[in-house]
């Protein structure tokens, strides 16, 4: 009697223990994002009024998230791809249909921002945030720059530049400076953008995603970077300065994707209805100084940020910004292009 | 009868258990991913990465030059890159070698606390990442950095010296990334010195010269081709020094070989690169292991021309 008795109880508990676990299971999500994309407050804020928790993993480019989601990385629900990966990424079949397009709060979202042409009505991907690719640099060496042109006139006159280490955004200079697209697949334009990089070559320090704290320090004049830099201009406004260069620059859209092969769907869902308020795009804003496509969001950012012209750019210099596409095939001239860049001295 | 049997028995158990382990160890971690990177080296790339199943030579044609098509062009630049890493990783071999050879001898010449403590302080930087110490040297060699502070502060210079971004910060980085790679297999085989050796050398009349020329160097020898060895090939491959010191601008073969796999999507094309390099370490450990075999034969054989 006592040992069916005990029996009884240990397999209650066990059943007990089960759906605790299942319930455990539930309350998960699991971002892979781009290193330092996202205000860790947003996440803190859906776990309090979800009881979810996230957990936060990071990459540092589109290829390598991309090369570990196909080599077999799963546990990741949710994605941020650039547009046109997650073009790529649609074509691979590799994203969960979330109908994101259809819930209730994407009035929210300015249609504009939905780019990727696979997915034309927004029924994967949210478009998550946006920001543009420019110039950082510092005060104390220049006093003013306005462009690609003064930018490479610094290096003739002997400071010191960092370019993105990055083939398509690097030869894209040259392309912007050329009047080619940044798209181009036409070989003689490509060639020709490169020989920009190259003629300049001798003046370039380096090409590196590091280099904020070396123009911060006056190692460098002027680096190629990202919108975000404003972030590291806000803490030294006599130092730094970060601008969208006048003979037009690229830009860069993230979409927020669930993945076909995600273990918390729901959740990821639930996540991405509750980015598409506008006080957590706002939230996620105020910390990252970038662009939401959330119209009622650009109400409630501060007005340091929605003011400024770096970031939210009047529309005469919004139309001069170019966003990359999937280029299939014809990376390899870009490709071939930068090894020639990086061999070239 | 049957004990004896049992007896064979039992030892072919114990010989199968003790080499399973070892072997599954060599097939799951070297065979297989070798392997996969032989098939892929002859395989078309994929359009976003991974491999597409048609054989392709063009991979190999790209280095070694027959490949001619508007995605695929020979140029001798890769062939370039791989002699000017092999450059760079030989001289970050031979700065290990002059300053941890002293050093090895310093040390092993101490008593037995003190070696214990040097020992320990020179496998102490692998407690901290290697990220974290390669900013360090970031912020050591830029051209505000403490060194160009200190050799302006003592009147040394009066322009900052350019290191930051050049060949020379990647050969500093990789030299101080690898000398504990050259010290441990050099100090192993000087600790092994019989010393009274020296004095019978001297004693006989020889120079100083003559004894580090005829008797130090031949028995320390192990020491410096294993050393020498063992930094080579992953200074050979490192990509992550020439990124950060080398500012991106400084090429080595490991960095071409990590743009293949992330940014340019050409696995093939990378397993391709890797096998070249592999295939260049294969030669000089063939070359290492028939030196080793003939040192040995020399060894065991007294000769007469030693003795004179």
């Amino acid at each position: 009697m006592n040992a069916l008795k005990s029996i009884k109880i240990a397999a209650l508990a066990l059943t007990a223990l089960a759906a605790t676990n299942a319930a455990q299971a539930q309350e998960k999500l699991s971002l892979y994002n781009w290193g330092d994309y996202i205000n860790p407050e947003v996440l803190t804020r859906f776990t309090e009024e979800t009881g979810i928790e996230v957990s936060l993993d990071t990459y540092g480019s589109n290829e390598e998230m991309l090369a570990k989601i196909q080599a077999g990385a799963s546990g990741y629900d949710i994605v941020f791809p650039s547009v046109h990966m997650h073009d790529i990424m649609s074509q691979l079949d590799l994203l969960a249909k979330t109908d994101i397009g259809s819930s209730p709060g994407f009035d929210n979202i300015d249609p504009q921002f939905v780019r990727a042409s696979t997915d034309p009505n927004a029924e994967y991907c949210l478009p998550y945030a946006w920001g543009n690719v420019g110039i950082v640099y510092n005060k104390n060496k220049v006093d003013e720059l306005s462009g690609w042109a003064d930018l490479f006139e610094l290096a003739k006159s002997g400071e010191k530049i960092i370019l993105l280490d990055d083939p398509r955004e690097t030869i894209g200079i040259g392309h912007i400076l050329n009047g080619t697209s940044v798209n181009s697949t036409d070989e003689a334009e490509v060639v020709a953008a490169a020989n920009v990089i190259k003629d300049n070559l001798e003046n370039v320090s380096a090409f590196s995603y590091d280099s904020i704290p070396l123009v911060q320090s006056g190692d460098v004049a002027a680096a190629h970077w990202y919108v975000g830099a404003n972030i590291f201009v806000q803490q030294n406004p006599d130092i730094l300065e970060y601008i969208i260069p006048e003979e037009g620059a690229t830009m860069y859209q993230e979409d927020m994707c669930v993945l076909k092969n995600a273990p918390n769907q729901a959740n990821a869902k639930k996540f991405m209805e509750f980015y598409l308020k506008p006080e957590i795009a706002a939230l996620n804003v105020e910390q990252q100084m970038n662009g939401t496509p959330n119209i009622p969001a650009q109400a409630l950012i501060p007005s340091e940020i929605a003011d400024n012209p770096s970031i939210y750019p009047p529309a005469d210099v919004l139309s001069k910004l170019q966003i990359f596409e999937d280029l299939g095939q014809d990376l390899k001239l870009y490709n071939r292009e930068w090894t020639a860049i990086k061999t070239a001295q | 009868m049957i004990s004896s049997k049992t007896n064979v028995d039992r030892r072919r158990i114990m010989l199968l258990g003790l080499l399973v382990p070892p072997t599954l160890f060599l097939l799951v971690f070297f065979i297989v991913p070798l392997t996969i990177m032989v098939i892929y080296s002859w395989l078309e790339p994929g359009l976003y990465g991974g491999v597409v199943w048609n054989f392709y030579d063009l991979n190999y044609g790209r280095i070694l030059g027959w490949a001619d098509s508007r995605y695929e062009k020979f140029d001798p630049v890769y062939l370039a890159i791989f002699f000017k890493s092999v450059r760079l990783a030989l001289t970050t071999v031979l700065i290990c070698l002059f300053v941890c050879y002293p050093a090895a001898f310093w040390i092993s010449k101490m008593s037995d606390t003190k070696k214990n403590l040097f020992l320990f302080l020179v496998t102490l930087p692998f407690f901290v990442s290697l990220i974290v110490r390669l900013f360090a040297w970031v912020l050591i060699l830029r051209p505000t950095g403490f060194l160009n502070q200190a050799l302006m502060g003592t009147g040394l210079i009066s322009e900052p010296l350019q290191i930051i971004f050049t060949d020379t910060a990647v050969i500093i980085g990789m030299t101080y990334v690898f000398i504990p790679f050259m010290f441990l297999p050099l100090y192993a085989s000087i600790e092994k010195l019989d010393m009274s050796l020296l004095e019978s050398s001297s004693d006989l009349g020889a120079t100083r010269l003559q004894t580090f020329r005829r008797v130090i160097l031949p028995l320390t020898l192990p020491g410096i081709i294993g050393g020498s060895i063992i930094v080579f090939i992953p200074a050979l491959g490192n990509f992550i020094v020439p990124s950060l010191l080398g500012g991106a601008k400084v090429l080595m073969i490991g960095n071409l070989i990590e743009q293949q796999f992330l940014s340019a999507r050409n696995w093939p094309f990378g397993s391709a690169l890797g096998m070249i390099v592999m295939a260049a370490i294969l030669v000089l450990l063939v070359y290492y292991v028939k030196m080793m075999t003939r040192e040995d034969r020399l060894a065991r054989t007294p000769s007469i021309k030693e003795v004179q």
